[in-house]
C-alpha cells in the first residue's frame, strides 16, 4: 500500500540529491595526465571551494539519510533509531574518520598505482617479489632484488596501514558510544538535525583524541609513515637510476651540490666573522696601545726636551736637526710647503 | 526511558531545505569572491637575506617605546597571522599602542634551502637580524616576540646571545614538548626522522597542513565548513573566513635539515628543557636566560598544549618572569576580538615598565 507521506519524503529526496549533483558538477576537474603527477589537484582556483564542498557533501547525505532512515521513524527504540542514522554501513559517517584520514594514504595509493603502470611501461616489467623474495641471478641481479625489495615494503606499507586504519574505526566505533553515552544523560533532548549532528562532532572528537594519543596509535603512525617512506625511497632509487640512463640530472646529484653549496656559504661566514672578529681585536688593541700612550704622555712633567737630552747625555752635540739640514737642502723650486704657502 | 531524540521529520526536511537554499544562494558570493587580501600595515624592508625579509612596520605616529619589538614567527605558515586583517591585526595594535615592530618573514623555502640547520636560522639569519636593529637604533640590546616554534628559536637565540637581547616575549611556544596531551609529539615519536627526511627532502606544506587537520579531523574538515553556510550571506563574514582559509593553507615547505633536527631534538628528544640541546655545537642552557621574560599561552591550544608552554617558568634562569593565560586557541590568540584587546595591551604595558 502506498505511503503518501513516505513517497514525498522520497521525491523530495531525489529532488534535493538532484540540486545538488548539478551544482557541484560545475567544479569537476579533468583527471591528471601525467602518471608521476600528485594526487588530482583541483582547477586553479577551485581548491578552497572542492575542500569545502567535500564536507558539505557528507553532511548533505547525512540529512536526507537521517531524515528518512531515522527521524521519519516513529521513536520505538531511540538507540536503534541513532544506530539507524549513523551506524549504517551505508551511512556518510559511518567511516567519519576513516574517510578522512585515508585522503593521505589514498593519495599514497594512487602515486604508487600511477608509478607501477608507468615503471611497467618503461620497462621494469612485472614486479617480481610480491609472492616473498626469491634468489636472483645473472645480469639484471642487482635490480631483481630492488624489485624484490620494493615488493617487500609495499606489503610492509599495506600492513602498516591496515594497522592504521583498525584504530581508526575504533574511534568511530567509540564515537557511536560516546554519543549514546551523552544522549542518555538525564534530562538531554535534541531536536535538530544540526544538533544531534553537533553532539555525534564533539562524542566523536572525544573518542578520536582518546585513541590518537595511546600507545597503541604512536606505534602504529609511526610504522605506517616509516613503511611508506621506504616504499618512496626504494621508488626514487629505481627512478634515479632509470634518469643516469637517460642522461638526467638526479634528485641526489642536485641535492649532493646543495648540501656543498650550504657548506660552503657557511664557511665563508664563519671566515667573515673570523676574520671581521680579528681586525676588531686588533683595533681594539691598538686604541688600548694609543690610550695608554696618551695617557702616560699627559702624566709626563712639562720640561724641555732640549735641557732633558743635554742632562741626559752630556757631550752630545745639543742641534742635531740644523745638521740634518743642511746635509738635505731643500730645494725652493721644490718645497711643498712653499707652494702651499703661495695657494 | 523518554527517548531524547526529538526530532521532528517535517522540520528535518525544513533544515535541509533551508541547507540548501543558503547553499544555492551563497554559492554566487563565494564563486565570485576574489582572493582576500591581508591587512598589509605599512611596511618598509630593511634587510633581505635568500628568502628572508625583515620589514619595519611604520604606522601612522612616532614610536613611543625606546626599544624595538622583533617578531620571530614559527617556519610553518606563514607570518601574516600577525597583520591578518585591519581589524585583528596583532602588528598594528602594537603599534597604535607605541611599540616600533619589526618581523621577520621566513619566506618559501624551496630545493635550494634543503641544508639549512638550525644553526643557520638561529645563529645565522636570526642573529643577523638582531643585529640589523641594534644597529639601526644603535643599541646593543633589542626585545624580541618569539611565537610558535620562532618562540622556541627566540629562547635558543636569548640563552646563546643574552646581551643582545633586553626583553624576551613568548607566544604560544612549545618548551617541555613531552607533555602527555602533546598529540603532534606523540604522533612523530616514532617516526624514523631521517628515513623521512632523506626522503622526501624538504617538507611539503601540504603534508604539513594535512597532518594539523588530522588533529581534529570532523571539526577541521567537515563542522567548520557546515558553519560557514550560515555566512554564506554575509560578504564581510565570508571574506573574514576564506582569509582565514587562505593563511591555514598557503604555507611554507619546510627546509628539510632544519626540520630532521626540530623533530629529533625538540619533539623526540626534548632536549630544550633536559638541556641537552646543542645549536652549531653550543649548548643552549635556558637558565642562561636572566633577562624578563613574558609568556603567553592559550588555554585551549591543540597545538601547543598549555602545560607545553607553562614550563618555562621552571627552566629559565630570569627572576622576571611573567605568566599571562589566554582564553582562546592556538590562532585566536592573534585575531579574536578578545585577543584584539587583551593581548597587545599587555605585551605594552609589560614591555614599558621594562623599557
Amino acid at each position: 500500500m502506498a505511503d503518501p507521506a513516505n513517497d514525498f519524503i522520497r521525491d523530495y529526496q531525489a529532488l534535493a540529491q538532484q540540486s545538488w549533483d548539478a551544482w557541484t558538477r560545475q567544479f569537476q576537474q579533468p583527471p591528471a595526465a601525467n602518471p608521476f603527477a600528485p594526487p588530482p589537484a583541483p582547477a586553479a582556483g577551485n581548491d578552497m571551494l572542492e575542500r569545502t564542498l567535500a564536507g558539505l557533501k557528507g553532511y548533505f547525505d547525512w540529512m536526507q539519510a537521517a531524515a528518512s532512515g531515522g527521524a521519519a521513524q516513529p521513536a520505538t527504540d531511540w538507540r536503534q533509531q541513532l544506530q539507524q542514522m549513523f551506524g549504517g554501513a551505508s551511512q556518510p559517517f559511518a567511516q567519519a574518520f576513516g574517510g578522512i584520514d585515508t585522503a593521505g594514504a589514498e593519495g599514497f595509493a594512487r602515486q604508487w598505482q600511477s608509478w607501477l603502470q608507468a615503471a611497467q611501461r618503461g620497462g621494469f616489467g612485472e614486479l617480481s617479489g610480491l609472492q616473498g623474495p626469491t634468489p636472483a641471478f645473472g645480469l639484471n641481479r642487482e635490480q631483481q632484488m630492488q624489485q624484490q625489495a620494493l615488493a617487500t615494503a609495499l606489503l610492509e606499507s599495506m600492513r602498516a596501514s591496515a594497522r592504521y586504519q583498525e584504530l581508526i574505526q575504533r574511534a568511530n566505533a567509540q564515537g557511536m558510544q560516546r554519543l549514546q553515552a551523552r544522549l542518555a544523560e538525564p534530562g538531554r533532548q535534541v531536536d535538530s538535525l544540526k544538533g544531534l549532528y553537533d553532539l555525534w562532532v564533539d562524542a566523536s572528537e572525544e573518542a578520536y583524541a582518546g585513541i590518537a594519543l595511546s600507545d597503541e596509535f604512536r606505534d602504529a603512525y609511526g610504522e605506517m609513515v616509516n613503511t611508506q617512506m621506504r616504499v618512496r625511497q626504494l621508488q626514487q632509487q629505481q627512478t634515479e637510476q632509470m634518469c643516469q640512463q637517460l642522461g638526467v640530472p638526479t634528485r641526489s646529484e642536485v641535492s649532493s651540490l646543495g648540501e656543498r653549496l650550504q657548506a660552503l656559504r657557511r664557511e665563508f661566514r664563519a671566515n667573515l666573522a673570523d676574520g671581521s672578529a680579528d681586525h676588531a681585536g686588533e683595533i681594539m688593541a691598538l686604541r688600548r696601545e694609543l690610550a695608554a700612550l696618551k695617557r702616560r704622555l699627559a702624566d709626563r712633567p712639562a720640561v724641555p726636551a732640549v735641557k732633558k737630552r743635554a742632562a741626559a747625555k752630556p757631550g752630545v752635540a745639543v742641534k742635531k736637526a740644523p745638521a740634518k739640514a743642511a746635509r738635505k737642502p731643500t730645494s725652493p723650486s721644490k718645497s711643498g710647503s712653499g707652494q702651499r704657502k703661495r695657494k | 526511558m523518554q527517548t531524547p531524540l526529538r526530532i521532528d521529520p517535517t522540520r528535518a526536511l525544513a533544515d535541509i531545505a533551508t541547507f540548501q537554499r543558503k547553499l544555492a544562494a551563497g554559492m554566487a558570493n563565494l564563486r565570485n569572491m576574489r582572493e582576500p587580501e591581508y591587512a598589509n600595515t605599512p611596511r618598509e624592508l630593511v634587510y633581505s637575506e635568500d628568502k628572508l625579509k625583515v620589514w619595519h612596520f611604520t604606522g601612522h605616529g612616532k614610536a613611543t617605546s625606546k626599544t624595538p619589538l622583533l617578531i620571530v614567527y614559527a617556519l610553518v605558515n606563514t607570518v601574516w597571522m600577525t597583520d591578518l586583517q585591519a581589524d585583528r591585526s596583532m602588528v598594528r595594535n602594537l603599534l597604535e599602542q607605541g611599540e616600533d615592530v619589526y618581523l621577520i618573514d621566513w619566506g618559501y623555502p624551496d630545493g635550494a634551502d634543503r641544508w639549512l640547520t638550525l644553526d643557520d636560522y638561529i645563529n645565522g639569519y636570526l642573529d643577523r637580524c638582531v643585529d640589523v636593529v641594534r644597529k639601526r637604533h644603535g643599541l646593543d640590546a633589542i626585545n624580541l616576540l618569539g611565537i610558535c616554534q620562532g618562540g622556541a628559536f627566540s629562547l635558543c637565540y636569548t640563552a646563546l646571545h643574552p646581551d643582545k637581547v633586553k626583553n624576551l616575549i613568548t607566544m604560544v611556544t612549545p618548551v617541555d614538548f613531552h607533555t602527555p596531551d602533546n598529540m603532534l609529539s606523540h604522533w612523530c615519536r616514532r617516526m624514523d626522522v631521517d628515513l623521512f627526511v632523506d626522503t622526501m627532502g624538504n617538507i611539503p606544506a601540504g603534508l604539513m597542513n594535512y597532518v594539523y587537520l588530522t588533529l581534529k579531523p570532523l571539526r577541521l574538515n567537515q563542522q567548520k565548513y557546515i558553519g560557514m553556510v550560515d555566512i554564506l550571506d554575509n560578504p564581510t563574514e565570508l571574506e573574514n573566513f576564506l582569509r582565514m582559509e587562505r593563511w591555514i593553507f598557503d604555507s611554507p615547505d619546510q627546509a628539510g635539515e632544519a626540520f630532521r633536527q626540530f623533530i629529533k631534538d625538540f619533539y623526540q628528544g626534548n632536549k630544550l628543557v633536559k638541556g641537552t640541546l646543542d645549536i652549531g655545537g653550543q649548548s643552549v642552557d635556558l637558565g642562561m636566560i636572566t633577562q624578563p621574560v613574558l609568556n603567553i599561552f592559550a588555554e585551549q591550544d591543540h597545538l601547543v598544549p598549555p602545560d607545553a608552554s607553562r614550563a618555562l617558568g621552571k627552566h629559565v634562569g630570569t627572576t622576571d618572569y611573567t605568566q599571562l593565560a589566554f582564553k582562546g586557541g592556538h590562532i585566536g590568540i592573534y585575531v579574536s576580538g578578545r585577543a584584539q584587546r587583551e593581548v597587545p595591551p599587555a605585551i605594552h604595558q609589560w614591555l614599558r615598565q621594562r623599557d
